[in-house]
């Protein structure tokens, strides 16, 4: 069902005098408006429109959409809207922080995608950033999503890596490697990731952790010196955000350690890990311990 | 609204598409059911808590609490260790299955349901 804007009144649509005048005319019909055009209601039930068919649908609430605006610094500004007449197409949202945008939640209607709409609300984002003086734009696509990724690489986007997202369903640990252990709080979280090694994806940067408000972290020492942490997100029925580092020693050794302890304290969680890079050295720990690939993103960025 | 005869089976719903859940509610009640739905998992946890319904069925897309981590949740709570709960859900099959087995489901039904058969197959976890 198509979603329906408000009742326009002789007054100005408000996407009229937004500060981005960005719409413009793809063909007749489909206009390009910034998202703050719209209630978060109005975007919430066009994103779930967007994604009905997809294989990993992942639908969300107007209170989760809100959360996903805040903490991965959604501009909605500059986010943008595709519509036709008085129904919404597609929309398209992004992040922006010092000297980088983010493009995410890109969709189409079912109906109407293969029309160019998924293109013009990626050039308006395109053309936000090019406003706001800023060259290097990141995004993440299902993989196996051709159609986006097409549209992607045409855009002049180019892959720099594979992302795991991986689930674990509540349980247990089976052992636990004996260690010294410290739980750590928000600010002892946060200081750790300071000292990342790999770059992370834009959800695990430390602006988007930062905003956690249940951010917490587990350091551990094994008896042969190896030793590292976990920063991660408790929330009321899932953990989430997982950044794993091996300080020095056996990363594997580590992870194992490291996940056991975690899942001794809180065994009744379930785990959603996304955007672990493939070749994280902690993997094979995260099988380990019952983790199981539930599919896969690629970055990509575009300077 | 459920009737209070307590001898009849008692089936929560869980989805958030609320043509579904009236067609669920319609189909068993119909086949003397006490039925509650819940469009959205915090509710339906509440539901579940309070009501302790004799099967589950839960949609595996919910906007607020996936449906993953709600049934994973209920399973590990004593009252639903031995509750049927039922995923259902439009994803693929080889998905849901793998779905079902993680999260210690005790099956799944495809969207869309097939009326004819859908309170049949409810009965029949039921009654395993």
């Amino acid at each position: 069902m198509p979603i329906e804007l408000p009742p326009t009144s002789t007054a100005k649509p408000r996407w009229q005098t937004s500060p981005l005048m960005t719409t413009e005319e793809i063909d007749s019909s489909l206009q390009i408006v910034p998202a703050r055009s719209f209630s978060i209601d109005q975007l919430v039930a066009a994103y779930n429109q967007t994604r009905v068919d997809y294989l990993v649908p992942m639908p969300m609430n107007a209170a989760r959409l809100a959360e996903y605006i805040h903490i991965y610094d959604v501009d909605l500004d500059y986010s943008q809207v595709a519509v036709d007449g008085d129904q919404i197409l597609g929309l398209a949202m992004l992040g922006v922080r010092p000297g980088r945008i983010w493009i995410t939640r890109l969709g189409v209607l079912p109906i109407k995608r293969r029309r160019g709409t998924g293109e013009a609300l990626m050039r308006a984002l395109l053309a936000a950033a090019n406003q706001l003086r800023i060259s290097y734009a990141c995004l993440e696509v299902i993989k196996h999503n051709l159609p986006a990724h097409t549209l992607f690489l045409k855009l002049g986007f180019v892959e720099t890596r594979e992302l795991l997202i991986l689930r674990r369903p509540p349980g247990p640990p089976v052992e636990i490697p004996s260690a010294e252990v410290g739980w750590l709080n928000h600010a002892e979280a946060l200081a750790l990731l300071d000292t990342r090694i790999t770059p992370p994806a834009w959800t695990n940067e430390t602006p988007s952790l930062a905003h956690l408000e249940n951010l917490a972290g587990l350091s551990l020492s094994l008896p042969d010196g190896t030793a590292g942490w976990l920063v991660f997100e408790r929330q009321k029925f899932i953990l989430s955000h997982f950044i794993m580092q091996t300080s020095q020693g056996d990363a594997v050794a580590l992870g194992q350690a490291l996940l056991a302890h975690l899942y001794q304290r809180y065994p009744d969680l379930d785990t959603h890990a996304e955007n672990i890079p493939v070749d994280d050295p902690h993997l094979a720990a995260f099988f380990g311990a019952r983790f199981v690939e539930s599919f896969r993103r690629i970055e990509m960025h575009r300077h | 609204m459920p009737q209070d005869d307590l001898s009849t089976p008692s089936l929560l719903v869980i989805d958030d598409n609320l043509e579904h859940l009236e067609l669920v509610r319609r189909i068993m009640t119909a086949r003397g059911y006490r039925v509650w739905v819940a469009a959205n998992g915090e509710t339906g946890l509440q539901l579940a808590l309070e009501q302790q319904p004799d099967v589950l069925v839960i949609d595996l897309g919910l906007p607020d609490v996936d449906g993953q981590t709600l049934i994973g949740h209920l399973k590990h709570l004593p009252a639903f260790v031995d509750k049927p709960i039922i995923a259902c859900t439009a994803w693929p099959e080889e998905t849901a299955r793998n779905m079902v087995e993680m999260y210690g489901c005790d099956g799944y039904i495809s969207k869309p349901i097939r009326t004819a058969d859908f309170a049949d197959r409810i009965a029949a976890y039921l009654h395993r």
